[in-house]
């Protein structure tokens, strides 16, 4: 009689260890992934949109191109143009986008412009700014990309689909 | 029997601690992703043939929507911290926000002061089919003429971006962006 117990119970006992062990394992991966996409972001406050394309699905190898409030430049968490330190010589962000086109894997294509070849990048490039960051500093880096030795034509804007800065104004008064 | 009772009892108990710690988990990464900032993006373009040699082009026509600084506005400090001071937490100067900034729009050579007369004033000449032309890609076709917004010193990204968010509202297709950058702010 306690063998027929036991053995009824060993039957409906399922071990559920190795699931949690795999939903746990599942989640460090998806979180992994999450924080790695996130390193080349910045933290700002990007201005609302109300009638912009979600940036659903970017594309694999777009650099993405941030400026502080102070008109600083950051590629991949690296400062590459700071206005106190650099002032007006924008040659490090002109070097910074030379070097996405020969090492970051962007598509490109050539053309023929006013008579000579141009090396165009036919992949987009990503330029999130701080809402409050001066036009001047933003323009400044579309200027260099359009320089024929960077050649960037595609140029996304980043907006938020949300106002951050309405909560954090909202929280402190 | 008392035997039997206990495992009959023993039967019915179900084991919670897998789904707990299947739900715990489950709110972890809802809660993660609740913190991803949702993006969204406005396409742009700009010259391809800055630098090039001068060659004969044809003048295209352009509707010119200017961006100027209207009122200054003030700075908050929402997180603490002031002007030039860096955030030893995050190695980033403290954001400010601006309260009380606006601006104005000269569409072409019209003066507008809110965004709901621009988007009033952009769609109708987005509606005026005179105003199309001829669509390059697609012959015989036209196509609403491009937009150059010139956002002008004392202006912010929120004002340009604002600016084309509108003029996508208003229908028109092509966005780019012009205009003289000024002096670097500061050296005024």
């Amino acid at each position: 009689m306690t063998d027929l117990k036991k053995e009824a119970q060993q039957t409906q006992e399922m071990d559920m260890t190795p699931m949690i062990d795999c939903v746990f394992l599942l989640m460090i991966f998806f979180v992994l992934i999450i924080d790695l996409s996130q390193t080349n972001l910045e933290d700002l406050i990007l201005p609302k949109a109300q009638y912009q394309q979600a940036d659903d699905s970017p594309p694999e190898n777009r650099p993405v191109i941030n400026l502080l409030q102070t008109g600083a430049v950051y590629y991949k968490g690296k400062m590459q143009y700071d206005p106190a330190v650099h002032g007006s010589d924008y040659s490090g962000i002109l070097r910074m986008l030379k070097l996405i086109k020969q090492t970051g894997n962007v598509k490109t294509k050539t053309e023929n412009l006013g008579g000579r070849d141009v090396e165009l990048v036919d992949d987009p490039i990503l330029l999130r700014a701080d809402k409050w960051t001066e036009w001047h500093f933003v323009g400044e880096v579309m200027k260099q990309c359009s320089q024929p030795e960077a050649a960037f034509w595609k140029v996304e804007l980043a907006m938020s689909e949300k106002d951050k800065e309405e909560a954090l104004l909202k929280g402190k008064n | 029997m008392s035997d039997l009772l206990a495992a009959a009892q023993e039967e019915v108990k179900p084991d919670m601690t897998p789904m707990i710690d299947c739900v715990f988990l489950m709110i972890i990464f809802f809660i993660c992703i609740e913190f991803k900032v949702l993006e969204a993006k406005l396409p742009a373009y700009l010259p391809k043939d800055k630098g090039s040699q001068a060659t004969k082009v044809e003048p295209q026509e352009q509707l010119s929507l200017g961006v100027y600084e209207d009122s200054r506005g003030t700075q908050r400090f929402p997180n603490g911290g002031g002007p030039g001071l860096v955030n030893s937490q995050t190695q980033r100067p403290y954001r400010f926000a601006l309260q009380g900034h606006t601006i104005k729009w000269m569409v072409g050579p019209t003066l507008v002061t809110n965004s709901d007369d621009l988007l009033n004033q952009l769609k109708r000449i987005y509606n005026n089919r005179d105003t199309w032309q001829d669509d390059k890609e697609k012959p015989g076709q036209k196509k609403p003429m491009p937009v150059v917004i010139e956002p002008h010193p004392g202006t912010y990204y929120d004002d340009a971006a604002k600016t084309a968010d509108l003029v996508k509202a208003a229908g028109f297709g092509e966005i780019n962006f012009g205009g003289g950058l000024g002096q670097a702010p500061g050296k005024k």
